[in-house]
């Protein structure tokens, strides 16, 4: 009883931090959306610089901790005269991170298709453009809607470590409530709540989207397609 | 012969790797002919059919599509009118087979929607998928696959339709439905060039055969002398060898 009073209480106070979690998660993943288009196109079919450049990108990006990457930006860029507020440089650096992933999936979605239908169509005098939009583009976005929620999912968690350069997101705010009562165990306790909640919502909702744009035929199974 | 063919092929050859895989191929096709091409696996059967439409551009010699040189530029204007029908099929597995038919009609022939439709639904019609518009390609038999690839090709008004191995791929109870729809195209006169040991088709359909081995083309002639009696004797040792699979088979 008393945690449910515990949480009537604190709960306004937490939601607060929902909103600047879902924000930071919302434009990082736009903005790692974009990213990964450009760094698909030149690791899929990019002239051997423009290859070397996304691929070294990817290498880079997730070959690092994601809070180095937070630093760098937040405390590192300002010696060379760029100053981002928190919540820009908490959102460019997960932005950044997840580019790097979102292209990784998109890379395994399209070369996981079979390569004849790509022939097939630039045989029917397709340009290779068409062939990308009508035909590659519609069928490896379905076949990495499993693979993009798991990271929608992890980026959403990740925004946590925007905490580190004082972004009173919902974990901060979490443990302020922890400080005014001094009762920790409750308050984390209730944020975890509310991430499992927040996760469950969106890892259900690209559920239903799989579900709902599924095709005979392209159902994705960890392989080639046949 | 005539002057004027729809397709000539002049002293084709192509290389892959310091192998020469097309040592010089020449061939005429007219208007309305069907040309069976039949030989050994590795001859370059597949390699002559990807350089006529340029998927894998000659090393030198031509091909000239209805008088005009087919050449990079503007390829996509003169692959629209070469129909390619594959042994994989290569249907677009996210279209509906109304959609897989309309795709390119829409997009590389610029037609409209109302336009696409009525070609397409002609054309699945012929084939005898009508009752199959909303059908995905996985919900069909390979034998269907193929007839829908083949309206797919012909949706398009192309001068002419090449095919790779059409029934390779296919159940032996399944190649019959696609050699009807390739016969009554030839009937209907249909300018085709087909890769195939399909003896069915090559016996009453096909105007010429041309039997290739190493890169070139050893013998053509009507089915009536080259089956009977060929002038070269690997000629005959290779029709005896396909009549014998085809017994066994
Ligand atoms: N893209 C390619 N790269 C390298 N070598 C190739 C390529 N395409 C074909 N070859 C080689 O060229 C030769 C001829 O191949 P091709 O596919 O044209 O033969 P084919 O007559 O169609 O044989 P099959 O009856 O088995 O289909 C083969 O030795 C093949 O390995
Ligand atoms: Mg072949």
């Amino acid at each position: 009883m008393d945690f449910i009073e515990f949480g009537m209480t604190w709960m306004p106070f937490l939601l607060e931090g929902v909103g600047v979690t879902l924000g930071l998660w919302a434009v990082a993943m736009v903005l790692g959306f974009c990213l990964a288009l450009l760094l698909v196109w030149g690791r899929v079919y990019g002239s051997k610089p423009i290859y070397l450049v996304a691929t070294t990108y990817v290498e880079v990006f997730r070959g690092t901790p994601m809070l180095v990457q937070l630093f760098f930006i937040y405390l590192g860029l300002p010696e060379i005269g760029i100053v981002l507020d928190p919540f820009s440089a908490a959102a460019l650096a997960i932005g950044l991170n997840t580019a790097a992933y979102q292209a990784e999936y998109f890379r395994g979605a399209i070369q996981s298709l079979p390569s004849g239908q790509m022939v097939a169509a630039r045989a029917m005098g397709m340009s290779r453009f068409q062939a990308l939009r009508d035909i590659i583009l519609p069928q490896a976005g379905r076949r990495v809607i499993p693979q993009w929620s798991n990271e929608a999912v992890v980026e959403l968690k990740y925004t946590s470590i925007a905490y580190a350069i004082g972004l009173t997101e919902l974990t901060a705010r979490a443990e302020q409530v922890g400080y005014q009562t001094f009762q920790f165990l409750e308050a984390f306790t209730l944020v975890a709540i509310i991430y499992l909640v927040l996760t469950g919502i969106v890892a259900q909702s690209l559920d239903l989207l799989e579900r709902k744009t599924r095709i005979p035929g392209l159902t994705y199974t960890g392989g080639k397609m046949e | 012969m005539s002057d004027n063919p729809i397709l000539r092929v002049r002293d084709v050859r192509k290389t892959y790797g310091g192998v020469e895989v097309l040592k010089g191929v020449s061939f005429d096709l007219e208007r309305g002919q069907s040309k069976i091409v039949i030989g050994p696996s590795g001859t370059g059967k597949s390699t002559l059919l990807r350089c006529i439409n340029l998927l894998s551009p000659p090393d030198s010699g031509s091909v000239i599509l209805d008088g005009v040189t087919v050449e990079e530029r503007g390829i996509n204007q003169i692959r629209a009118q070469i129909g390619f029908v594959f042994q994989e099929f290569n249907l677009f597995t996210h279209l509906r087979v109304l959609d897989n038919v309309r795709l390119a009609q829409r997009n590389v022939l610029g037609r409209s929607k109302r336009e696409a439709t009525k070609r397409a639904l002609e054309e699945l019609e012929r084939v005898g998928l009508s009752d199959k518009l909303e059908a995905y390609p996985a919900e069909l038999s390979g034998g269907q696959k193929q007839r829908a690839s083949i309206a797919r090709a012909l949706a398009m008004d192309p001068k002419l339709i090449l095919f790779d191995e059409p029934t390779s791929a296919l159940d032996p109870e399944l190649t019959g439905e696609v050699v009807q729809v390739m016969k009554d195209l030839a009937n209907a006169g249909m300018t085709m060039l087909v890769v195939s040991h399909e003896m069915g088709f090559a016996k009453a359909a096909a105007d010429e055969v041309i039997f290739m081995e190493g890169g070139v083309i050893v013998e053509q002639g009507p089915p009536s002398t080259l089956f009977t009696c060929p002038e070269h004797a690997r000629t005959s040792q290779f029709l005896r060898m396909i009549t014998h699979e085809h017994e066994e088979g």
